[in-house]
């Protein structure tokens, strides 16, 4: 096995990466047979991606629809007259911005929150050795095997005493520290080869060190579906909100959405799908910005083996 | 060297620090740094999300009736899970949602993520196209499944019987092929979700290795047994944990599909656990259920742990 | 080691909870005396937005007992319960209690969360007071009670060549008038059906409990399901009005289906009268001419204007919390006694709310509303009845009502034939619920 006499920077590795990536494909050097296999490739992707996409094409036709419209014998994929102004509605009398706001900061502090702590106690789990350390796993694993209601009003009762009910603290708090980050993380470090953090132990860098200047760029691809996941599962997250965010100033987006839209029997869908359509965009808009961070990999050259 | 002169040498002079001493120093500066490491995101969790769980058991032995009164009862609650019918079908509902979601998931999300894991053009597109069922609304999945899945004038048995199918199954409106279609709208909801995962871990897999298999002449299914389905390995063994972790919890969309219908054809444990606790305000046996979810998850976790522990090497 | 410690912190822990959570009513001081300052009272709500009944009682009471404000609290109106319960199991309940639901009130009382408020006056012929008695002892007091009436739409029934309800019909005339409807209706060149049923397990079991001789859920003898049961199949397969499944996979809404004039006929509770009045108002319904009949009985017994037919519905009412400052009890019970009384019921009546007491006054009031029907019919149907309790009082209900849905939804999706749901039912709750 060889060992790698300094540590390596991020930007070698990139050389590395580049030199072995496979060509472009060209267009030029197709032959009729691969045409074809491409042009069957791409209609076999567009169908998938009409069946992937056909209920959120409903949900949008129909926030354009009037209430009493959208659900009915036989299904209607287009309104008879497009409402407009179910969208303006939305925005000009609910308080979109602030459900927006408080999203938004919840989203990105758990965010943040479960990235950096959930990274950084993978790397103790899978680079570290002490007693106690796998029975301490399964114990995180554990759980996340029990269903968040069974426990709800425990925890509750809990944040209550603690005061932090009816704040944003409550979700932050009850949301950032979650095991799925930490056995997402420890997964992907154990991909990791161990000559690299050994060679630079060798070299005198702390596990600290290691973990920040090694571990973190080469597990970016794992990092940005965390960061991804995370964020999407606390922008759309209900129940949570739920219980804990009483004040409408302090309402997430699907909070208020579902309180603007209904009375006790009722619920005016069309309303509560044109919020959603807005809901949907930031993450949609984020996911295909970031994409490039999940194929971004560093291939980690000759290491293994 | 005989123990006499062995024991004057070391009479002699004060031991130097002994391999086993040395051992133990370096363990227990291992065990702090671990410590350290692990101890931001635990002292959180043990608060916020450990303690209510323990509460959570300690109260499946009790009557808790949620506003104080908790008598310790002792298995009472357990022995009566087993006599019960409801938990009974429950479980096997669960068992039988996700055998078949489990596997299907994972074929798919990986066969979308080996397909998506290019440079090619607009392949963005399709990537976010596969995410779009997992963030959409699921009362709009939940309709236009129902749609596609109508008996009579959906789309999909209008294809089965212009194939030949004269008696295509009721899907929602029948007991046994509810949770088929369950299933189905499941894996579609969650194929993006896992093939995210899939796609970073594929990252990891060294480019060289495919070009040298390549070069010996091994064709595309081998490549992909003997090179990418090994460094895969960490990654695979997460998404199945946690994919049949969340099969076994399954809720919120069998909630709104089918409300555990028709009868009790698709009622899983965390319905049941959810109905004996809030409908029916029996908290402590909603907990001794929620303790059986979790002994399920467990000892199949556990299988899954020491099956990947075996086969690392 | 760590797991020692884990599990003595996870036992201190727990005992701190049980401790804070047992905090209701206990170790209050014994003041007693009356606080003659300003007080404030809080109470749960749901949709404030769009639900004005609250506010309406809220002003009116504050109205009269200037020193006495009540304060909404706001609740999310599909998870009502559970997040009330949550409250009061963290001790920050509300003071005054709404029981939006009947299934409930046991679990609240048992759980020593109620104040008897036995001793709070309530005026002669206020209904749905039974519903708050759990061993003679009273926990809460009706301010609502909606029961269940047929709408029909008297344009469509023009339309068809059909007489009106007159308030004469078993079900029988109902089953036939669907059936002339949907064919006049057809051959008129409408695509509108006889009549509508929503997907409600209240729907069909409601009226087989409350107009059935043995109709009790908690006997555990579901016998008397059948017949009902049978007899909606039977409109269901002949197409009189949409089936079960096809109303589910759509997620029809009752609102749309006779406020767009899919159906001509439709049994449901008295709360859509206002919803039906301002939906007209707002452009979300069709104009049309509808009024409401008493709901049709199983016998002749019962029907016709001269005697009282019988239906079911559940009240609404307030309860006290029993972890309630001491000094506030005395204006908390004044504020029950308040919501159950005539001008409560007038203030309701005229925001289109069917208050649980009904004089002449108050039907006035409510008829009086523009848009609400007119003829001497829809105001039979409204105040005279006699209203069965949809859910009995009982610890027992809950689980029951859990069974009886499932029985519902096997039958009426057609996945179960009605005699195996039924021994089905009986037997899960001799081994489920348990029969005393």
């Amino acid at each position: 096995m060889t060992a790698i006499e300094s540590p390596i920077s991020r930007r070698q590795l990139e050389d590395v990466a580049e030199e072995q990536s496979p060509p472009p494909v060209d267009g030029k050097t197709l032959t009729p047979a691969r045409r074809v296999a491409r042009i069957v490739g791409y209609t076999v992707l567009v169908l998938a991606a009409v069946a992937l996409l056909m209920p959120f094409f409903w949900m949008v036709m129909s926030s354009l629809k009037s209430a009493n419209e959208v659900f009915s014998v036989p299904i209607k994929w287009f309104p008879e007259t497009f409402v407009w102004s179910n969208y303006v509605e939305i925005w000009t009398e609910s308080d979109m911005l602030t459900w927006i706001r408080n999203t938004l900061v919840l989203a990105v502090v758990v965010t943040f929150l479960q990235v950096l702590t959930g990274s950084f106690a993978a790397y103790g789990f899978a680079k570290m050795r002490f007693p106690g350390r796998d029975v301490l796993f399964l114990v995180y694993i554990g759980t996340i095997a029990v269903p968040w209601q069974s426990y709800m009003i425990p925890q509750f009762i809990l944040l209550s005493n603690l005061k932090v009910s009816n704040t944003l603290w409550a979700i932050i708090l009850i949301q950032a520290f979650g095991a799925f980050g930490v056995f997402l993380m420890k997964q992907y470090y154990e991909t990791i080869p161990e000559e690299l953090s050994e060679a630079a132990r060798l070299d005198g860098l702390s596990e600290y060190a290691i973990w920040r200047r090694i571990m973190l760029p080469l597990s970016i691809p794992a990092l940005a579906s965390l960061t991804l996941l995370t964020f999407v599962n606390t922008w759309n997250d209900y129940l949570g909100p739920l219980i804990y965010l009483r004040s409408p100033d302090l309402w997430t987006i699907q909070l208020g959405l579902k309180s603007f839209v209904s009375n006790l029997y009722d619920t005016n869908y069309a309303l509560l799908f044109a919020g959603l359509t807005i809901s949907v965009i930031p993450i949609a808009v984020i996911f295909l910005l970031g994409q490039r961070f999940f194929i971004e990999g560093i291939a980690t050259s000759g290491m293994k083996g | 060297m005989t123990s006499l002169v062995a024991d004057d040498v070391a009479a002699a002079s004060p031991p130097p620090a002994s391999p086993r001493r040395r051992r133990s120093r370096l363990r227990l500066r291992s065990t702090l740094i671990g410590w350290s490491f692990i101890l931001p995101n635990f002292l959180g969790f043990a608060l916020l999300t450990l303690v209510p769980v323990v509460t959570l058991f300690y109260m499946s032995f009790t009557n808790w009736n949620v506003f104080g009164k908790a008598d310790w009862i002792g298995l009472a609650n357990f022995q009566r899970l087993l006599g019960d019918g409801s938990f009974r079908i429950s479980v096997l509902n669960t068992l039988y949602y996700s055998v078949m979601h489990i596997p299907l998931t994972i074929v798919v999300s990986l066969g979308l993520a080996l397909l998506l894991n290019n440079k090619l053009r607009g392949i963005a597109f399709f990537r976010t196209a596969a995410f779009f069922p997992y963030i959409t609304s699921i009362v709009a999945i939940a309709v236009v499944w129902n749609l596609l899945f109508s008996p009579d004038y959906g789309p999909i048995n209008q294809i089965l019987r212009f194939i030949g199918f004269e008696n295509p199954p009721g899907w929602l409106t029948s007991s046994e092929w509810a949770m088929p279609a369950v299933v189905i709208v499941s894996t579609w909801r969650d194929m993006g979700y896992y093939m995210i995962l899939f796609l970073a871990g594929l990252q990891t897999v060294p480019r060289e290795l495919h070009e040298a298999a390549r070069v010996d002449g091994a064709n595309v299914f081998q490549r992909f047994f003997n090179v990418t389905l090994p460094c895969l390995r960490p990654t695979m063994f997460f998404v199945t944990v946690m994919l049949t972790i969340n099969s076994f919890k399954i809720f919120d969309l069998i909630l709104v599909m089918t409300n555990g219908g028709p009868g009790q054809s698709t009622l899983v444990l965390s319905q049941f656990i959810y109905k004996k606790g809030f409908e029916e305000s029996q908290f402590g046996y909603a907990s001794a259920a929620a303790v059986a979810l979790f002994l399920l998850c467990i000892v199949v976790t556990i299988v899954q742990f020491f099956w990947n522990k075996r086969r690392s090497y | 080691m760590k797991r020692k410690f884990a599990a003595a912190a996870g036992i201190a822990i727990v005992a701190t909870l049980s401790l804070a959570a047992c905090s209701g009513g206990s170790g209050d001081t014994p003041a007693a005396e009356e606080s003659s300052g300003p007080v404030t009272l809080t109470l749960s709500g749901w949709s404030l937005e769009t639900t004005p009944e609250f506010q309406t009682l809220a002003d009116a009471f504050h109205e009269k007992n200037p020193d006495v404000t009540v304060e909404l609290k706001e609740y999310d109106p599909a998870n009502y319960n559970t997040l009330v319960t949550a409250d009061l199991a963290a001790g920050v309940g509300p003071d005054i209690i709404t029981q939006k639901e009947v299934k409930y009130v046991t679990t609240f009382q048992e759980g020593g969360q109620l104040l008897d408020v036995s001793d709070v006056k309530l005026p002669d012929g206020i209904s749905g007071t039974s519903s708050y008695e759990v061993d003679g002892t009273s926990y809460g007091v009706p301010y609502r009670q909606d029961s269940w009436v047929l709408f029909y739409n008297k344009a469509l029934f023009d339309q068809a060549g059909v007489d009106y309800p007159d308030g004469s019909w078993t079900w029988d005339d109902y089953d036939k008038a669907a059936a002339a409807l949907t064919e006049g209706l057809s051959g008129a060149g409408s695509a509108a059906k006889g009549t509508y049923q929503h997907r409600w397990q209240s729907t069909v079991q409601g009226f087989a409990n409350a107009q059935s001789k043995d109709g009790d859920i908690l006997k555990g003898d579901y016998g008397y399901l059948k017949p009902y049961y049978e007899r909606v199949l039977a409109l269901q397969d002949a197409g009189y009005q949409v089936d079960f499944n096809t109303s589910s996979a759509n997620q029809l809404t009752y609102q749309g289906e006779f406020g767009k004039q899919n159906a001509a006929m439709m049994p449901m509770g008295t709360w859509y009268v206002a919803t039906l009045i301002a939906q007209q108002a707002s452009g979300d319904a069709d104009t049309f001419d509808w009024g409401i009949a008493p709901i049709p009985q199983l016998d002749e017994k019962t029907t016709g204007t001269d005697k009282t037919p019988v239906t079911f519905g559940d009240p609404t009412g307030f309860s006290i919390n029993a972890g309630i400052d001491k000094a506030k009890v005395g204006a908390a019970k004044k504020f029950l006694e308040f919501a159950a009384g005539e001008d409560a019921a007038k203030a309701l009546a005229a925001i289109g709310i069917t208050p649980a007491l009904l004089n002449d006054a108050v039907v006035e009031t409510y008829f009086g509303v523009k848009g609400a029907p007119s003829d001497d019919l829809s105001k039979f149907a409204f105040s005279t009845h006699e209203t069965r309790p949809e859910n009995p009082t009982s610890s027992k209900t809950a689980a029951i009502q859990g069974i009886l849905g499932d029985l519902h939804t096997a039958v009426m999706s057609g996945s179960d034939n009605i005699d195996n749901a039924i021994k089905t039912a009986e037997d899960r709750v001799k081994n489920e619920v348990g029969l005393d």
